[in-house]
């Protein structure tokens, strides 16, 4: 199925009054490539439009200096109406990355139209990837859908985190779930084709009540993490994760096993992001330790 | 208009006394109630009237495309229809349900019914090719007896909230009295809930249920349970 003809951006079909939909400047392409170069990944393959960019792999991560850090840029200021993106995430045999976004990831408020992305992350046999980036910030009457699809070999390792913020929080009189529409659609397959496992959701705050207690009840923050690994790291990584439902500290967490011996699936749900991003980082933690079993780096000054 | 036999098959199969094993489980209610999320009458209905939707949006929505696969005799899409609703339950303990239900519905039906549909789907079952889910087998059934998709999509939804409520009679202090007005007030949403998902196909079927994602986390933990999910 086509990303842009989903039902539910029939309403949200109109043109900006800006440039057009997915035309120049609002077209992002972005294409990285990794592999092994002795001991050390390299970015052997950067193709990039505008107004996605990443300049170079940085080797900044002192626990583990053979790994290419890459953070993706924007030079529009964040996800507007009209906007089309497309990344292409490719790992060869062996290849390690660590993706992550320069920061949060605003999509404006708008008033036509809608912004798409679509992921392709690929992963040979062996490699490693984390792709973690800061969390998406959905403005009022913001309408964005996506579309991620994962092919692994069964010796590799993806771990994928979203974290998802209600709006901005404390702007104004608090834009909590403000926004129209928040589509997502994500597949795992295997290199010969074979499914793993799907997962598509709707958010649509003005048609259904996204504070039942079956969706995200009192809390304001999720973390959709996904860790596609072997069985082998996936049994010891679910057996040292405890589910949680704190109330009074404003937070809850679990993990379950994903279908076809896929991987975990862990959420985090939170009042604040704080918290949120601190269990997704003790998560990532705990996947590093056991899948190569290194130390994740100190945390930047500036978060 | 239906004739009194074919409203006779819609209650047949909504029963909650169909042999497929429902009384096993609680759809997530008690861990809600073991984590305090579920405690009393109105809370209890919030999480009858939030499962629903989630089973409709997903496994309601599933249960219409694979009837008009029934209707059209068309196994592959029946398989089809049942592998994509097996890979969107991220829930373990979900995921378990559905095709537990779903063997024995089709089990149940392939003897009754003696249809080549439903005995070729119980074979796609047992040799692997198929996963089973409870949805697609209430297609075949329904789709055998000649009962019209939306009557089926009705003895769906009514099936996810008696079972709940009856679980939670079992589980919590709730008189007889409350959970009948539960789901009276339950089935008045349900036609809502069938105009929202009639026309989706197999790319649009969906949940978003996050919270009860962990507490269904927290219930494969547990080391007290009455039922499997």
């Amino acid at each position: 199925m086509s990303l842009l003809l989903a039902p539910e951006l029939a309403r949200y079909r109109d043109e900006p009054k800006q440039l057009p939909s997915g035309g120049l400047g609002k077209n992002a392409f972005l294409r990285l490539g990794f592999r092994r170069s002795g001991r050390r990944t390299i970015l052997a393959e950067l193709n990039r439009r505008a107004p996605l960019l990443v300049q170079q792999a940085l080797y900044w991560d002192e626990e583990m200096p053979l790994l290419p850090c890459v953070p993706i840029i924007s030079n529009s200021g964040g996800i507007l109406q009209g906007d089309r993106y497309a990344i292409e995430i490719d790992l060869d045999d062996g290849a390690e990355a660590h993706i992550t976004t320069q920061a949060a990831t605003k999509i404006h408020e708008m008033d036509a139209n809608f912004a798409a992305q679509t992921q392709r992350i690929v992963l040979a046999a062996g490699a490693y990837l984390e792709y973690l980036p800061h969390p998406v910030i959905p403005h009022r009457h913001a309408r964005f859908v996506t579309h991620t699809h994962i092919v692994i070999d069964p010796s590799a390792t993806a771990l994928y985190s979203e974290i998802l913020l209600p709006g901005r929080k404390y702007y104004g009189g608090g834009e909590v779930f403000a926004y129209d529409l928040f589509s997502s659609l994500l597949h795992a397959a295997r290199p010969d084709g074979a499914a793993l496992f799907a997962e598509k959701f709707i958010i649509e705050p003005q048609a259904s009540d996204v504070a039942n207690i079956a969706v995200m009840g009192p809390f304001h923050v999720l973390a959709n993490v996904l860790l596609l690994t072997p069985p082998v790291h996936a049994e010891r990584i679910f057996e040292q994760v405890q589910p949680v439902l704190d109330m009074e500290h404003g937070w809850a967490c679990g993990a379950s096993r994903l279908p076809n011996n896929a991987g975990l699936l862990y959420r985090v749900l939170g009042m604040e992001s704080q918290v949120v991003r601190a269990k997704v980082r003790a998560f990532w933690s705990l996947v590093r330790h056991e899948v190569k079993g290194n130390r994740v780096p100190d945390e930047f000054l500036w978060g | 208009m239906r004739s009194v036999t074919g409203l006779l098959y819609v209650l047949q199969f909504a029963d909650s006394a169909l042999p497929v094993g429902a009384f096993s489980f609680s759809n997530g209610l008690e861990s809600a109630i073991q984590q305090g999320v579920v405690r009393d009458p109105a809370s209890l209905k919030q999480m009858v009237l939030a499962a629903t939707e989630q089973a409709a949006t997903l496994d309601g929505g599933a249960l219409l495309v694979a009837h008009r696969a029934v209707l059209a005799a068309d196994m592959q899409g029946l398989v089809a229809v049942d592998r994509a609703v097996y890979l969107r339950k991220l829930n373990e303990e979900m995921r378990t349900m559905t095709v537990r239900m779903g063997r024995k519905l089709g089990e149940l039906g392939a003897h009754v019914l003696d249809t080549p549909l439903l005995a070729d789907w119980v074979r796609a079952i047992k040799s692997g090719a198929s996963p089973g889910t409870f949805p697609v087998g209430l297609a075949l059934v329904t789709g055998a007896l000649g009962v019209e998709a939306r009557d089926a999509f009705a003895a769906h939804q009514y099936g996810v909230a008696s079972m709940m409520l009856n679980a939670a009679l079992r589980l919590m202090r709730v008189s007889y009295f409350d959970t009948q007005a539960i789901l009276l007030e339950v089935n008045a949403t349900a036609e809502d809930l069938y105009q929202r998902v009639r026309a989706d196909t197999i790319d649009d079927i969906r949940a978003f249920a996050p919270l009860l994602d962990i507490l269904a986390a927290t219930h494969v933990r547990a080391h007290v349970r009455m039922f499997m999910n």
